[in-house]
């Protein structure tokens, strides 16, 4: 399985990984970018990929492209459709949550995370894709 | 104190145990007394804006900091690892967010900025905001302060 996680920290991008393998997903590849506009460039890059995406992670707030951005831009690219979405952020209150979901996420984890939160939210999001 | 700082403190002491219990699987306490005992070099800031205008600061030494990198990624950091900077700017990032989160209205219109990281110290350091308190906290031996002012 293929995986994009985007966030400016290389830290979180590591916990996020680290995260998404105690959940049990056997990752054979997980693309890093640090913010939504080389996220999307990865994406465009993919396009036709042997081994396609299976799943997306963003962070909010970053610099150069904010996820929001990246998500909407990412559907006006038609790119990566029917890939999860599920974006990490600090960000928790319900504005941006709708904004998000409006945007394409199918799934939002705030940060403090556990790996059984993101176990939780990401195992069924990758069941029914 | 007053109420409105009463109640900022506790928010700040609740952020910052759920981060530490959470990310990195460690207590972490405040610490009552002084607050410039810190050495601190590290620096992370988080800007609020919005219907909460203020600042929320992390500082903490070189070896503190080593060790929360370590515990927050598991893993040994070399020296002048710049993911040790990392680790702290995105500690700030989260106690700020959690902090924000606890307002009384957290659906309120307030977002905050990434976190910048500098090794500068707090020396000299003002702020424009009119409550300002500091705060000292430890996990492990390991002491590091924030700040918060709005």
């Amino acid at each position: 399985m293929r995986a994009l996680i985007v966030d400016d920290s290389a830290v979180m991008r590591k916990v996020i990984e680290r995260a998404l393998r105690q959940a049990g997903l056997e990752l054979t590849e997980v693309l890093q970018a640090s913010n939504g506009e080389e996220g999307l460039q990865m994406l465009r890059d993919n396009q036709g990929a042997s081994a396609p995406l299976a799943l997306i992670l963003s962070d909010i707030n970053m610099p150069v492209m904010d996820g929001l951005q990246f998500l909407e831009t990412k559907r006006q690219e038609n790119l990566a459709q029917g890939v999860p979405v599920v974006m990490i952020t600090t960000e928790g209150n319900e504005s941006f949550v709708l904004r998000a979901i409006a945007a394409g996420a199918q799934g939002y984890i705030c940060k403090p995370f556990t790996a059984e939160q993101v176990k939780v939210r990401v195992l069924p999001l990758l069941r029914a894709a | 104190m007053t109420n409105v700082q009463d109640e900022a403190v506790t928010r700040l002491d609740s952020a910052v145990s759920e981060v530490f219990e959470t990310m990195l699987e460690r207590s972490c306490d405040p610490m009552e007394g002084e607050v410039d005992t810190v050495e601190g070099r590290i620096v992370a800031r988080i800007r609020f804006t919005g219907t909460v205008d203020g600042e929320c600061l992390l500082y903490a030494s070189q070896a503190t900091a080593s060790v929360t990198a370590e515990a927050l990624l598991g893993t040994p950091s070399e020296p002048h690892d710049p993911m040790v900077d990392d680790a702290i700017g995105e500690l700030c990032n989260m106690i700020a967010g959690g902090w924000k989160s606890k307002l009384a209205n957290p659906d309120s219109d307030c977002s905050i900025s990434t976190p910048a990281v500098t090794r500068d110290g707090l020396e000299g350091y003002r702020t424009q905001f009119g409550t300002k308190f500091s705060r000292n906290y430890s996990f492990q031996g390991n002491v590091f302060g924030v700040v918060l002012a709005f």
